[in-house]
């Protein structure tokens, strides 16, 4: 009897894949770009126009867009190293034998900042951090801290963007690197343990190798994260005061939604989609070399 | 008081009245007749005047078999969602028009002016009377062009509230009446012990453009625009107004750029301020003793004059027929749109929360005990600007422009001359692209 596949079987079980990809992901993602060489504003449509790559040269070489992006690259270079320093630790102790209930429980309790819809934890964050009824000025109050305006001024709303991306995430890193310490051979860990007595030792030249896969994964997956931080930031500041935390994604979300011009809103995306590109093939071939 | 309560079957029998010498046999339920069953959309907001017409919309729905379903979503949704529907020939019978708006849903075709039905005896009610809107209302919110096409449903203008105790303390017995007299007599007074005489709501929203922006500078004499579509916010009544702003921020809370309407609504309420310029629709809140502490201490006047007059801040919503809706979701929508603002039911929306634009609906003097932002609504619906904000299909970009540089201005990140010269240009290149310049489109905001 002949053990090979039918072809339709195949078919059967990736089309749906396939067709849900197409509908939800490329069809959109090709209008995007069709869009971008247009001038296309859903209240004017009477003056839609090709305009060849005009959306592209003019979002280039727009200092609002490279802004947006500074703030954005910031965002990711303060607060990733931070939340993969802080999640490692929180994987490294959950890696660890013994207490194993309130490990248990910390795992859960990881899982809460992740499963908080977006927009709450920054409407959380408008409501715990304002100056003068805010639960976090009242508890600096206790300390003698004089009431912080964390949303009214600039740098420190920019801070508190920082602060609650690092909460919602960290957790997040601290659970997929605690799935990359489970790969270390348990043999290899103890026979570490008996040559060496310095945990540092054993993270660098035993436990790291393994983790490389999931740091890529986190770097991925948090750059992608941090290009399309929308909803918290939108919640909590809407991108101001001024312009101190208008991310990459809530610029195009306003010229898109609010200014309607989607045809500038599509050749921003597609700029960010070449960058996150780029960066996820540039932390893969880094990486990847670094482990072979 | 006891208002003058008419219950529903009162409004509608008032709504079917004859009218002398009119149309002899016009009733709502006979025009309703041949749309019985038909059911219209419409988008509503989540605020008092909204609250009120779905308390009475039952008895609309039971005298004509119309339904009315209604989907209620944030205002900052709200055009967003109405833009896409029409864009993309959706559901939505009935256009629910902020009066920045309306320029932009009139010239996509998105709504049908009032006229094609108010000359159908069938479908106009013998008792519209459209003069008895308050004129500048109906022409703001409900007018491109001069043609109407919408009927003022949720109407607002800004008032001065404030805690007349907290005035009466500091030696006041009475508001200040000039934006002089908040600067260098109230504001140094009621600014201690933590507390602020003022606040002015400035968040990055529509918030900063209209309560913030334009409420500084029309009562100083400047405006957005020239005559010739030019940008006149360097002018020096405008620099005025913007810089009289920067210096009144010292009288209010700090971080009041992060400050939203609820955000002062709740200072004043709270006792941390002694007044606020705000929407008459927040009456209800400030009055209520569950959400606020105000109590008898409230009280409402118009907002104060400046250089150049009052000038308050305009502000709020009409209701238009759709034209993506079938001819009988067009009649449906235009017979609710007309029952829930006519004279009839004005009380009756007054009573539940709403503020009619009903000149009519005011003239009991008695009123004004009942509901103290009366006068002073009334009075500010003499003296408003229609052009407050533009009102062109262009408004969408350039307040995100203000937006923008106008919270710039107020961190003093940049001088109010440097952001005016960037809103200008801005907002010149918007204009420009969209053809005002070139004689393509008239002057009218």
């Amino acid at each position: 009897m002949s053990t090979r596949v039918r072809r339709s079987t195949i078919a059967a079980f990736l089309g749906p894949a396939i067709a849900a990809l197409l509908i939800v992901g490329i069809v959109p993602l090709l209008y995007a770009l069709w869009k971008s060489f247009h001038y296309f504003n859903l209240t004017k449509q009477a003056q839609s126009r090709f305009v060849g790559l005009d959306n592209y040269a003019f979002v280039l070489t727009d200092y609002v867009f490279w802004q947006a992006m500074g703030r954005t690259a910031l965002l990711f270079i303060v607060s990733v190293p931070v939340q993969i320093a802080i999640g490692l630790t929180i994987a490294l102790v959950l890696h660890r034998p013994g207490l194993t209930l309130w490990k248990t429980l910390t795992r859960l309790s990881l899982v809460l900042p992740m499963a908080t819809t977006y927009a709450v934890v920054g409407l959380l964050a408008q409501v715990m951090l304002n100056q003068k009824y805010g639960v976090i000025n009242q508890m600096l109050g206790w300390i003698g801290i004089d009431a912080i305006n964390f949303i009214g001024d600039p740098t420190n709303a920019f801070i508190a963007a920082i602060l609650w991306d690092i909460w919602q995430w960290t957790p997040f890193v601290a659970l997929v690197l605690l799935a990359g310490l489970s790969t270390v051979p348990p043999e290899i860990e103890e026979a570490a343990q008996l040559e060496t007595k310095s945990n540092w030792t054993i993270l660098r030249h035993v436990q790291l190798p393994y983790l490389i896969p999931s740091l890529v994964a986190v770097l991925i997956l948090r750059t992608a994260d941090t290009l399309k931080l929308f909803d918290m930031v939108f919640t909590m500041t809407r991108g101001g005061p001024g312009a101190a935390t208008e991310f990459i994604a809530i610029l195009i979300e306003r010229v898109g939604n609010r200014q309607f011009d989607i045809g500038m809103a599509s050749a921003q995306s597609i700029i960010m989609l070449a960058i996150t590109i780029v960066l996820a093939r540039t932390y893969i071939r880094l990486f990847y070399r670094e482990v072979r | 008081m006891k208002f003058k309560t008419q219950a529903s079957a009162i409004a509608l029998a008032a709504t079917a009245a004859l009218s002398a010498g009119q149309a002899s046999a016009w009733s709502l339920e006979e025009a309703a007749k041949p749309y019985a069953g038909t059911e219209v959309e419409v988008l509503f907001l989540d605020r008092p005047g909204y609250n009120a017409a779905i308390k009475m919309l039952p008895d609309f729905e039971a005298a004509t078999g119309i339904k009315v379903n209604i989907t209620t979503v944030p205002y900052e949704n709200a055009l967003g969602e109405q833009v896409r529907d029409f864009v993309a020939g959706g559901d939505l019978d009935i256009a629910l028009i902020d009066l920045v708006w309306i320029g932009n849903f009139a010239e996509n075709g998105w709504i049908v002016p009032s006229e094609t039905f108010t000359k159908d005896p069938a479908l106009a009610d013998p008792d519209l009377d459209m003069a008895d809107f308050f004129p500048l209302v109906l022409d703001a919110f409900g007018s491109w062009n001069s043609v109407n096409y919408g009927l003022p449903f949720d109407n607002y203008s800004g008032l001065l509230f404030y805690n007349s105790c907290m005035l009466k303390d500091a030696g006041f017995d009475k508001p200040p009446a000039t934006w002089d007299e908040v600067m260098n007599v109230y504001g140094p007074a009621l600014t201690k012990d933590g507390k602020y005489a003022y606040a002015l709501q400035s968040k990055r929203n529509e918030t900063q453009s209209a309560d913030s922006f334009a409420r500084m500078l029309w009562p100083f004499g400047g405006s957005f625009l020239t005559k010739e579509f030019k940008s006149n916010l360097n002018s020096p009544e405008s620099q005025a107004g913007l810089k009289f702003r920067q210096d009144l921020m010292k009288y209010m809370p700090e971080g009041i750029v992060a400050y939203d309407h609820s955000e002062v609504v709740n200072a004043l309420a709270q006792g941390d301020v002694a007044f606020l310029t705000e929407w008459s629709a927040f009456y209800s809140t400030l009055a209520s003793p569950e959400t606020s502490k105000l109590g008898d201490c409230l009280a409402v006047a118009p907002e104060p004059k400046g250089p150049a007059g009052r000038k308050p801040a305009l502000g709020g919503f009409s209701l238009a027929v759709a034209s993506q809706a079938d001819d009988a979701e067009k009649a449906a929508g235009w017979l609710f749109i007309q029952w829930v603002t006519s004279k009839a039911n004005a009380g009756k929306y007054l009573e539940l929360g709403g503020v009619p634009a009903r000149q009519s609906a005011y003239a009991d003097p008695a009123l004004a005990a009942t509901y103290k932002f009366i006068p002073a609504l009334v009075e500010s619906w003499q003296e408003g600007v229609p052009e407050f904000r533009p009102r062109f299909a262009e408004w969408p970009a350039i307040t995100e422009i203000v937006q923008e540089w106008g919270t710039k201005m107020m961190l003093g990140e940049v001088s109010t001359e440097e952001g005016a010269k960037v809103i200008g240009e801005k907002m010149e290149a918007v204009l420009a692209e969209a053809g005002y310049y070139d004689g393509k489109k008239p002057l009218a905001q």
